[in-house]
C-alpha cells in the first residue's frame, strides 16, 4: 500500500556547502538521505515491528523547522527539517499487483513498486511444476498453465522482512496458491468457466 | 549582544573548524592570513561570522 507521510528528520549541512543557496543544498541532501531509505512508524501506533516498516520513494515537500545547529566536534550544520513524501508500505497479507522479472529453479521473482518479491515454486500453482531454467518459464504438470518473464500477476504477501541499511535487499515472500491469484490470464478463464457453469444450470 | 569569553571560544573554534572542512570564507581577508583560526578570529573582530548563541536561562 502507498501512503503520503509527513514527519520530521534531520540534515547534516558539510561545511563546503554552505556558500551556496541553503534551500536548494538542504532540498539536494533531504532527497539523497530521505529518498529510497526505511524509516517506521511510532512504537505506540504500531505494535508489530514488522509491520512499522516503509520505504520512502518520492520527497513531495520540505520546510525548514527552527535555525541549524552546530554541534561540538563537527563543523557541520545539522538542520531540522519537516516533510511530506510518498511512501511505500508492504503489508503481510496484502495482495499486490507485479511483474515477473527473473524465473530461476526456485521460483520466480515478482517486481511491485520499489521491491521485488519471492514467489517459490511451491507457491506459483495447484499442480507439480516443472522449470524450464533455460527460457525462464514455469510449466503446470497437468494443467498446463505457464509462467513466464514478464507476465503481469496478482499474489498475496504471506512474509515480510524489510532491511534497514539495503531497502532493495528486503525479503518478501509471495503466493499464488489462492482462489482469485495468479497470472491475470488464470483469473480471466477461470471467471469465464464459472459464468458458463451458472448459465449450463 | 555580548558574549563571554567562552562563547567566543566556541563561535571562533566552530567557525575556524568550518573553514578547515572547506567551507568558503565570508569577507576579504589579507593574504597572509593562512590558519583557519588566525581566519575565524579575523572574521569574528569584523562582526562577519553567521553564527548566535542559543542561551538556556534567559
Amino acid at each position: 500500500m502507498y501512503l503520503i507521510v509527513e514527519q520530521e528528520d534531520v540534515i547534516r549541512i558539510p561545511p563546503p556547502l554552505l556558500g551556496e543557496d541553503i534551500d536548494q543544498v538542504l532540498e539536494d541532501l533531504a532527497r539523497e538521505k530521505i529518498e529510497g531509505n526505511v524509516y517506521s512508524f511510532p512504537r505506540e501506533e504500531v505494535k508489530d515491528p514488522a509491520e512499522r516498516k516503509y520505504i520512502i520513494v518520492l520527497l513531495l515537500s520540505l520546510e525548514k523547522v527552527g535555525e541549524g545547529v552546530i554541534v561540538p566536534g563537527d563543523g557541520a550544520v545539522y538542520q531540522k527539517v519537516r516533510f511530506k513524501a510518498l511512501a511505500f508500505h508492504p503489508e503481510l497479507q496484502e495482495v499486490i499487483v507485479g511483474d515477473v522479472v527473473d524465473a530461476l529453479k526456485f521460483g520466480a521473482f515478482i517486481r511491485f513498486g520499489p521491491i521485488d518479491g519471492l514467489l517459490h515454486i511451491s507457491q506459483i500453482m495447484d499442480d507439480v511444476i516443472d522449470v524450464d531454467v533455460e527460457n525462464k518459464r514455469f510449466i503446470g504438470k497437468e494443467s498446463k498453465k505457464v509462467l513466464r518473464v514478464k507476465d503481469k500477476v496478482v499474489a498475496r504477501i504471506v512474509a515480510l522482512s524489510i532491511n534497514d541499511a539495503n531497502p532493495r535487499q528486503s525479503k518478501v515472500g509471495l503466493t499464488m496458491r489462492q482462489p482469485g491469484l495468479g497470472k491475470f490470464e488464470w483469473i480471466e478463464e477461470l471467471a469465464k468457466g464459472e459464468k458458463k457453469e451458472e448459465g449450463g444450470k | 549582544m555580548e558574549y563571554t569569553r567562552f562563547e567566543i571560544a566556541r563561535i571562533i573554534g566552530a567557525r575556524a573548524l568550518q573553514i578547515s572542512m572547506g567551507a568558503p570564507i565570508l569577507i576579504h581577508v589579507p593574504e597572509d592570513l593562512i590558519d583557519p583560526l588566525d581566519i575565524a578570529m579575523y572574521e569574528f573582530k569584523k562582526g562577519a561570522i553567521p553564527i548566535t548563541v542559543k542561551r538556556k536561562a534567559q
